[in-house]
């Protein structure tokens, strides 16, 4: 049970009014917010996107490379081979001529 | 979808508004005595809201959170300001107060008083006073036993009482 005292505490705490404007500007900096985070969001997807793209593009060209490089590796052992055909047949004709003019 | 208790449209974010603006923005008037920091208050506590609006499932829900974090968004704002060097509330004047002249000289004088207690007595009075709340609500909304509750409003009630007393005797 509330006395004098309490009651008087009570009108001293009345509830006020805001501002005629504050439920417009709440609603405005409401709508601020949603305008933010739809960008925010935008963003985060764009990020997302960039991020897998590169990833993508990354590996492809790495993959690209790695090929290319195997390819050279192979090419460069080929061509040994073949160099080292080419100084075979070379002796053996020479060894052929040299037989052919003791004859 | 989400429907107010006592009528049959539903709930939405401007309805909550316009009902409990004047509750939110009082609570951190009475507690700031300012109007704009206290309209800066209570603009956070219903953007807050706006992002949770869905988990709440009655005004009943809605109200309580409101006072919750309305109290102790006004008392992390007078710590902030306090931190950052501002004047003291305790030094701010005393706002204007719409009252009938015979009750004005008390009430202005009981803001003062209620305004050099510490924060949390202070909010404790305002959750009182202002919403009616008990005990144990207040306890609830400011994460703090009942029994400290009940040791701050028989304190600051106390301490009111003897000043108020003091005062009427100066002024006879």
């Amino acid at each position: 049970m509330m006395d004098d005292f309490e009651k008087q505490l009570q009108g001293a705490f009345q509830r006020k009014e805001p501002s005629p404007f504050f439920e417009a500007r709440v609603l405005g900096a409401v709508k601020r917010q949603a305008r933010e985070r739809r960008a925010s969001v935008r963003m985060r997807w764009a990020t997302a996107v960039a991020a897998v793209l590169i990833a993508v593009v990354g590996s492809a060209w790495q993959h690209q490379r790695s090929e290319r490089a195997r390819e050279d590796s192979a090419g460069k052992e080929a061509k040994a081979r073949l160099e080292l055909a080419l100084r075979i047949t070379s002796v053996k004709l020479q060894k052929i001529s040299q037989k052919v003019e003791g004859i | 979808m989400q429907q107010s208790e006592d009528a049959a449209e539903p709930r939405t974010f401007a309805s909550v508004l316009r009902a409990q603006q004047s509750m939110v923005f009082s609570v951190a008037y009475h507690f700031l005595r300012d109007r704009a920091s206290a309209e800066e208050v209570a603009q956070d506590v219903f953007l807050q809201l706006h992002k949770r609006f869905d988990e709440f499932e009655s005004d009943a829900h809605i109200s309580f959170w409101l006072r919750k974090v309305a109290s102790n968004r006004s008392i992390d704002y007078v710590r902030k300001r306090k931190s950052q060097g501002a004047v003291g509330l305790e030094d701010a004047p005393v706002p204007s107060v719409d009252v009938q002249p015979a009750d004005h000289f008390l009430n202005r004088r009981l803001q003062v008083l209620i305004g050099s207690l510490p924060e949390k007595p202070r909010m404790v009075m305002i959750l009182r006073y202002q919403e009616d709340m008990m005990p144990e609500e207040i306890a609830s909304a400011l994460d703090m036993p009942v029994r400290t509750v009940k040791s701050h409003l028989q304190r600051s009630l106390a301490m009111l009482r003897e000043k108020i007393d003091r005062s009427m005797g100066d002024v006879r």
